[in-house]
Order: structure tokens, then sequence, then C-alpha cells
């Protein structure tokens, strides 16, 4: 399908993809330590951050195997694809064809088993912790996004990811099934990207952690890819529920698109902020649970849809 | 066909040359040449149909009561051969590192490779047979021959107990599948495939249903569905690992193969059958998943997956007969092709893994994955097979298991299917599936980094390196296919296009070789993309190793400051699958027997914890509890009492008769 403004929208989608995982990080910095009474860092602080780790030179544990090299890189390699191929401009994706969300969800399973096995590769108790939970809480969040799928390919019978996502709001029942639908999102974002209430970028506890614990043996170059991954990620799922809220069209007006797209973006940011500055987080045995309520909200928009189309 | 008979010749003359005194070694080469000889016939006679030629045909006349012989190979027929044969002489290959051992010693290893044989003879028997006697001969060898592979450690007392759990289980399938056929025996009074599938096409009703049910019933014991599935881990973990691979891989896709071959030949199938057997597999896929995560035994975790995985594949055939009976083209094309694909592809990486599990048996003697660690620097080879199978079980790109997948997904997110709520209810089967992937892609994280990765848990296990070229080369030639199957989509496709066309035979709309056509080009785009991915990875490490400071300095593991820490104190399999494990209670029966420590100076304490398969021990429970109570009964009853006995027969006269006047003289 050749779209208007291809090109235009493709430069863009690319520039945000690159650049968002660093300003969101900073926005959801900045909305924390507004909420704390605190100056706060810059807004581009963990771009500072990462440079630093590119420079330094990275520390291997001798226990680890040669595919702990690859690891990183592969995550690095698998989230941004998967991000290419993801909304987040309204009903528009760089890389685009049939039924191309599976590959979506399985590049990003790819990632999710390299980080794992990066993490088990040293031996360390505490990064299998982090591998097991991982492994635990993803197989709950996978059905709810795929449930979220097939509620908005059986609203819009659209294959790709963009359309199906984009074109929400021109069914009948987005009403319906919009509130649950960006709710399953968010909680999908909270979980997927480590963030609080089921995980903590800044705790120090390596029993707590999750995410960070994963990384522990990751240093220089390839810690610096596996915290930008972080921020993929959460990029990932805020440009889909940017996607999902954005009414314009890409394809007519894409300067406004983009500005809301944008904006809407930097409004999940600030959302995840409020949230992990005014809630904590989570016993771990209550977080399966937690991730259950995406898949359970996803449930909720696809019967609001079912009930809708059959007329009741 | 000659060629068929011949190789069956070859095959035949080979398990008898293997029994003549020689020494070991000449009788394995025996076994192997003739193998070899078979394949080559056969592949000689199976390509030319899965091209597009015509089905072969061959009788052979035969005395009363079987009557003329009918041999027919079709495309779904060759589709099976054409892998099954191939693969079982690299199981043969790989059984000569595999007991290499046993060579010099007074065991006659004859007999092993004349069964390995013999099962090769029972796939073109089952494969080619239109004969109700020559296909249940089939399946027989074929049960039979597994049973005594199986039993190769038969001085081992749990080894016999799980050969004959397996021999009992094959039965119980059989008697559903013989009280099929003489269903459709009585109806058509024939012994042929085609006169029952003629007469089902004719008569869709109750009795059509019954021998459904029946049928898959004995196709689900033969390729372990679950709940039919009980004697799987123990045959798979007392077997050894080339039987293993070939039991899971390859024997048991037969049950897959009576399955399609009867939805083939039965004309339009009812919906509910359709939804009947998404049901049934998804249970089993989901189930098969979650036993994967309790397991300590590395072989038994992998027999479980097979469950899952013929669950999967199931879940096609489900979907491919829903579109027979909406009249949905693509969707049968996507059901059946993506099903048949991911039996082909399960069959590659499962033998592959049973590979790699049987190489670690070999240096270490164990399979339980806590005794077990940090082997990938003893055994790099094996290391990479084992996780490109496990990337590959778990669906994920960029190998053959996420292609066979995104082709089911494609069907389950189908466009065009009219009542909403089927829509949905396909979506939640999907949304099934992809728990299965997260599941299976966390069984084998944990399978592989705790075997694999790390240090050595038990320092008194035998070292060792890697294993022999003998055994090494089944296992990376099937990592290639793996790998191959995955880049280039495209040929797996080739492979299941004619039977999917057979499938899709006689429904209107727009022809089969235009929707193939389609999604060999769909495919064709997920196989670029597989392949960009990894070149991706690739540019990125090269980019790393020049732009950036290319040495790394080496380290010691963090251990939050703790100075000594042990190879014991890594992370268990055990703890690994704990919290996943913990809301599936009923399901993953976890058996914890513990000492604990007692006094000032505890002596000795131990804590063992085992998964046990919930449904076997049910059905033990069951069986007890059967036992006793029927004691019970005839103890009460009197037994011993003649006017009793004649009572009992009396009565199942009568109910004999009230059978055939209800039926009206369906029998004869």
């Amino acid at each position: 399908m050749t779209q208007p403004y291809a090109t235009v929208l493709t430069i863009t989608h690319a520039v945000l993809a690159l650049l968002m995982p660093v300003l969101l990080v900073g926005v959801i910095n900045r909305t924390k330590s507004w909420w704390a009474g605190r100056k706060g860092p810059r807004l581009l602080q963990s771009a500072s951050d990462l440079r630093r780790l590119l420079r330094k030179r990275s520390l291997i544990s001798t226990v680890a195997s040669p595919l702990f090299h690859a690891g990183a890189y592969m995550v690095l390699v698998c989230s941004l694809v998967a991000v290419a191929m993801t909304p987040m401009l309204g009903r528009f994706a760089p890389l685009q064809f049939s039924h191309d969300f599976i590959v979506v969800a399985y590049t990003l399973g790819l990632a999710r088993i390299a980080l794992m096995v990066s993490a088990m590769d040293v031996g360390s108790s505490f990064e299998g912790m982090g591998a097991a939970r991982e492994a635990s809480f993803s197989s709950y969040a996978e059905p709810a996004l795929f449930l979220l799928i097939g509620t908005a390919s059986a609203a819009t019978g659209m294959t790709s990811f963009a359309d199906l996502i984009g074109h929400l709001h021109d069914t009948p029942h987005y009403l319906l099934i919009v509130a649950p639908f960006a709710l399953a999102l968010l909680i999908l974002l909270q979980a997927e990207a480590a963030r609080v209430p089921v995980d903590d970028p800044m705790t120090h506890l390596e029993l707590t952690m999750i995410h960070e614990v994963m990384i522990l043996d990751h240093s220089g170059p390839e810690l610096a890819a596996m915290q930008y991954c972080a921020g993929v990620k959460i990029t990932l799922y805020a440009g889909l529920i940017a996607s999902l809220l954005n009414p314009m069209n890409p394809g007519s007006e894409p300067v406004a698109a983009i500005l809301v797209s944008l904006g809407l973006m930097l409004l999940v940011a600030l959302v995840v902020g409020c949230i992990e500055s005014l809630v904590a987080r989570l016993p771990m045995h209550w977080v399966p649970r937690y991730v259950l309520l995406a898949g359970a909200a996803a449930l909720a928009s696809m019967v609001a849809l079912g009930l809708g189309a059959s007329g009741l | 066909m000659d060629h068929l008979v011949w190789a069956v010749g070859a095959l035949m003359l080979g398990g008898v040359l293997c029994l003549l005194p020689a020494r070991n070694g000449l009788r394995a080469g025996v076994g192997l040449a003739s193998q070899l000889i078979a394949t080559l016939l056969v592949w000689w006679s199976v390509i030319p149909v899965l091209m597009g030629a015509p089905d072969r045909i061959l009788e052979l006349p035969w005395g009363y009561p079987i009557g003329a012989l009918h041999f027919r190979l079709d495309a779904l027929g060759a589709f099976f051969l054409s892998w099954s044969l191939p693969m079982t002489l690299l199981g043969s290959v790989y059984a000569v590192g595999y007991l290499r051992r046993y060579f010099d010693s007074p065991r006659h290893m004859g007999v092993h490779f004349g069964l390995l044989n013999m099962i090769s003879l029972s796939f073109i028997l089952v494969y080619t047979g239109e004969h109700a006697v020559t296909f249940l001969l089939g399946w027989e060898i074929a049960a039979l021959s597994a049973w005594l592979l199986v039993i190769w450690d038969y001085t081992n007392q749990r080894v016999r107990f799980a050969g004959f759990n397996y021999l009992v289980s094959t039965h119980v399938g059989l008697i559903f599948l013989v009280a099929a056929v003489m269903i459709l025996y009585t109806h058509t009074q024939s012994w042929y495939l085609d006169d029952y599938g003629d007469w089902m096409r004719q008569n869709p009703g109750t009795v059509r249903n019954t021998v459904f049910l029946l049928l898959v019933t004995s196709f689900g014991l033969k390729s372990a569905f679950f709940p039919f599935h009980s004697w799987l881990p123990r045959a798979h973990a007392a077997a050894p690992a080339h039987v293993s691979a070939l039991m899971s891989g390859v024997i048991h896709k037969a049950g897959l193969f009576a399955l399609v071959h009867f939805l083939m030949i039965s004309g339009k199938p009812d919906e509910w059958m359709g939804w009947f057997l998404i049901a049934f597999s998804i249970t089993s896929a989901v189930v098969g998943g979650l036993y994967t995560v309790g397991q300590r035994d590395l072989k038994r975790l992998l027999g479980y997956s097979s469950t899952e995985n013929v669950g999967i594949a199931g879940i096609g055939f489900g979907l491919g007969c829903l579109g027979q009976s909406w009249d949905h083209p693509t969707l049968v094309a996507l059901g059946f092709g993506g099903g048949l694909l991911h039996v082909l592809n399960h069959a590659f990486f499962k033998c592959q893994l049973f590979y790699a599990a049987g190489c670690v048996y070999q240096i270490k003697h164990v399979v339980d994955m806590e005794r077990l660690g940090g082997l990938f620097r003893l055994m790099p080879i094996t290391a990479v097979c084992f996780i490109v199978g496990g990337v590959a079980i778990s669906a994920l790109p960029p190998f053959n298991g996420f292609v066979s997948e995104f082709m089911l997904y494609s069907g389950l997110f189908g466009s065009g299917i009219s009542p909403i709520w089927a829509t949905l209810a396909l979506s939640l089967v999907a949304a099934a599936l992809a728990f299965v992937g997260a599941v299976s892609a966390l069984s084998m994280t944990r399978a592989f980094g705790v075997i694999f990765l790390g240090n050595a848990r038990d320092t008194e296990l035998p070292q060792g390196q890697e294993a022999c070229g003998w055994m090494l080369a089944p296992m990376c030639l099937h990592a290639a296919g793996t790998a191959l199957l995955g880049i280039a989509p495209t040929l797996g496709l080739a492979m299941v296009a004619a039977p999917t066309a057979l499938l899709m035979h006689g429904l209107p709309g727009p022809q089969g070789p235009r929707i193939l056509q389609e999604l060999a080009g769909t495919l064709s785009r997920v196989g670029l993309f597989s392949a960009a991915l990894v070149l991706a990875v690739l540019a990125v490490l090269w980019l790393r190793r020049r732009v950036l400071r290319p040495s790394a300095a080496a380290s010691s593991t963090w251990g939050c400051g703790y100075g000594a820490p042990s190879a014991r104190m890594q992370y268990t399999g055990t703890g690994f699958s704990t919290d996943f494990a913990a809301p599936f209670k009923g399901i993953l029966l976890l058996l914890k027997r513990r000492k604990a420590p007692a006094g000032y100076f505890p002596s000795d304490s131990y804590v063992i914890t085992d998964c046990v398969d919930a449904v076997e021990r049910r059905l033990y429970a069951v069986i007890g509890h059967g036992d006793e109570s029927a004691a019970d009964i005839s103890r009460k009853m009197h037994e011993d009492d003649p006017r009793l006995a004649f009572a009992a027969g009396l009565a199942g006269i009568v109910a004999i008769a009230a059978l055939i006047v209800v039926s009206e003289g369906a029998l004869p």
C-alpha cells in the first residue's frame, strides 16, 4: 500500500523511534521530580548517560559464554525492528505487511529470550531470579496483547498492525472499546518496559528487581544498549496508545497527525511518571494479577465489541 | 510405486541381514546402507508426486479373506514419507555414535538396527496403505518396534515399566482404531479406505460422528495429545536419545497423518468437528506447555513439549476443518498448510533437541538439570544446536517454528469469517497460543540456562567433551534444516503445497493455486525479514567491534559483594519455575520429600521436589480405587454362584439382541 507523504512519515517515524526513548525517560523522570519537589535531571540526561557508557570499556564475567557478547545487541536490534513495524503516528508504520503484528510480538519475544539468556549466562542467582520473573510475567502479558490485536482485527477487518490500530476510530464501536484498550496497553507498557508498579528502575536492592537485575553484569556499551532498549519499549507502547487515540489521518494531514501523536506520547510518559510518583510498587506476588488485569481489560474490550456488533 | 516396493524389499533384506552373525559394526553398516537405499528409492517416487504428478497406485492380488492389497501414494502420504525416512536414517546414524561403546561387547546390536529398519518399513505401509489391514499392520509394526527400541536398557526395571506402559497405551489406541474400522466395515462391506471415504461423504451423521470421535481418541493416543499423553514422559525418559527423538519427531506423526487423511477422505466436515479439534488441541498445547515448566529431567521436558506441539499442529487442522465447513479456502490453506508445516518443523527441531540431550547424557550420564551446568564450555556445538532448537520451538524468528505459527496466527486472525463471535473465539485461541509460546520460551530458557550456562553444579560428574561426529552430524543437519526452513519458508510451503491443495479440492471460490501463491508471497517476506534480522544483528556486532573500544576486561560475576560464591548458589531449574508454577498447582503436581535439619549438629537433611504427571497419578488412583471397589462388589455378590453367571449371560444376550434390533440390521 502506498501512502501519500510516505517518505516524510517514514523519516519522522525513524527520528521519533530513535529519539523518543531518551526523551520519554526524561519526561518520566522530570515528572517524578516535580512530584517530589526536586529540580530533577535534565530532560535529555539519559542521552549523556548513554554517551558516557559508550565510551567505557566493558567488563565481562569469566563465567559468561560467547553468547553473552551478542545478547545486548540482539535485544537492541529486535527492539528497534519491532518499533519500526509498530504504528506511532496513526495508521502508518514504515515496515508494514499483512499480519506483521505477529512478527512484532515474536521479535519482541526474541529480544526477551536474548535478555534472559544473557542474564542466565553469568551464573548469578540474582540474575537467574530476574530471568524467571521476566519469563513468568511476560507469559501473562503476551495473551493480553494478542487479545487486543484480535479485538482490533475483528473490529476493522484489516490485516496489518498500523491499519488495525489506526483505523479503529472509524469503526462504529470505537467509543465502547477504546477505554479498556488503552488501559490494557498502559499496563502492558508498565510490565514490558519495567516501570512502577511492576518493577522499579530506580531500586537498589537486587532481590526486588526484575529488569535491572538481569543486566547487572552488563557494562559499558552493552549496558547502554540494554538501557536504551528499555526506553525503546516505552516508546513502542506509548506510540501504540498514541495511534489508538490519534484522530488525525497521517495520509491527509501529516503535520497535525505527527504533532498530535507526539503530544499523546509525551502525555503517556507524563501519566507513567505520575503513577510512579503516586503509587508504590506492588509486592512481587501481586504482579501477575496486575498483569492479568491487562488481559481482563483486553477481554472487556473484546466483549464490548462482541456485544456492540451483535446489536445488544 | 515400483520404487516403493523395492524400498520395502531393501528394508526387509537389510533387517534380516542385520541379524546374521557378523561383527556389530558390520551389522550397523548393513542397517544404515539399507536405509540409505530405501530413502533414495522413496525420494525417487515421492518427489514427483509432491511436484504435482498424479497419485501412484499399486494393487497386489492376495488371498482370502484380505482380498487384493491396495496401495496409493497421494500428496499427503508423499509429504510424510519425504522426511520420515531420511530422518529415521539420521536417527540410525546417531545410534551408531550413541551405542558405539556396546559395539565391542557381546550384545547383539543387529536387533536394534533391524528394528530401526522396521520403523522405516512401517512408514511406507501406513502412509501408502489403502487397505485397512495393511494400514493396521503398519501401525502395529511401528508400535511394536518402537516398544522394543524403548526397552534397549531392559535390565532396568523402570525402563521395562516405561516400555510396558507405552505398549498398553498404544494398544488401547489400537482398540479404538479397530472399533472405527469395524463400524465402517459393517456399513461398506469393504476393506478399502477409499470406500469408507465414499460412504462417509454420502452419509454424514451419527455414524460418521462416532467414527470421528473414535479416531480422534485413537490418533490422540498415538500422538500423545492431552489427556492421552501419560505414557509419553516415561517412554521418552527411558528410551535411548535417538529413539526418543524418532518417536517424538517422526513415528508419532503417524497419528496426525491418519487424522488428516481421515479428514481428507471423509468429505466436508461438520462445523462442530473443527471447534472440537481446536478445543482438544489447544488444551493439549496449553497443558503440555505447562508440564514442560515443572520438569527436572531434560528428556521428560522434551517429551511433554511434544504434547504441546502436536496440539499446535492440531489447532491448524481444526482451523482447516472450520474452513472446509464454512467454504473458506484461505482458512483451509492456512490451517492445514500451517498444521502440516508445523509437523515438519517439529520433526526438525524436536529431533535436534533430543540429540542434544543425548550428547549431554553421553558425557555426563545424567539429564537431571539440577546437577548439570556450564556445559557450554565443554560442548559448544551441542549448546548452540540446543539453543537454536529452543528458539525454534518457542516459535521465534528467525527459525522454522515461527513460520508455521505465523501461518496459524494468520488463520486465527483471518478476515471474512462471518459471525463476530467466531472471530472473537478464534482470537481467544490465538491468545492461548501466545501463552503457549511464552511458556515454551520460559521452559527453553530455563533448560538452556540451567544446563548449558553458568558453572557446573555437580563436580563429581565425569568431565568430558563434545560427542563424536556420528552424533554431531545428524544434530547439525537438523539444526541446518531448522535454520533453512526459517530463512527460506517458501521451501517448507512448497513441501506442504501439494497436500494442502488436495485438502482444498472441491471448495468454491478462487482456486487453490492462487491462494497458495499469495501465501508464498507473504511467507517469503517473513523469510526476508528473518534473514534481515540476522544480518542486522551481525552488522551491529561488527560495528561494535570496529567503532567502540574493542577489548573487554574479564571480571567475576556480581555477587552483591559476597566474595566466595559457589556453583551451588546458582539459580536452579526448580527455582526458575516455582513462581510461575504456583497458580497451576492442579496441573503441575509438585511432590516434595524432605528431611529437615534437626538438633544442634544436624547430620543429613534433604529436600527433593519432583513434578509428577497429574493425569497419570489420577489414572492410577482411579484404577486402584476401581480395583478395590470391584473386589468389594464381587465379594458382596457371591460371584461363584452359578445362577448369577447365567443371569449375567442372559442379560448380555438380550442387550446384544436389542442393539441389533434397534440399529435396524446395520450389522450383517
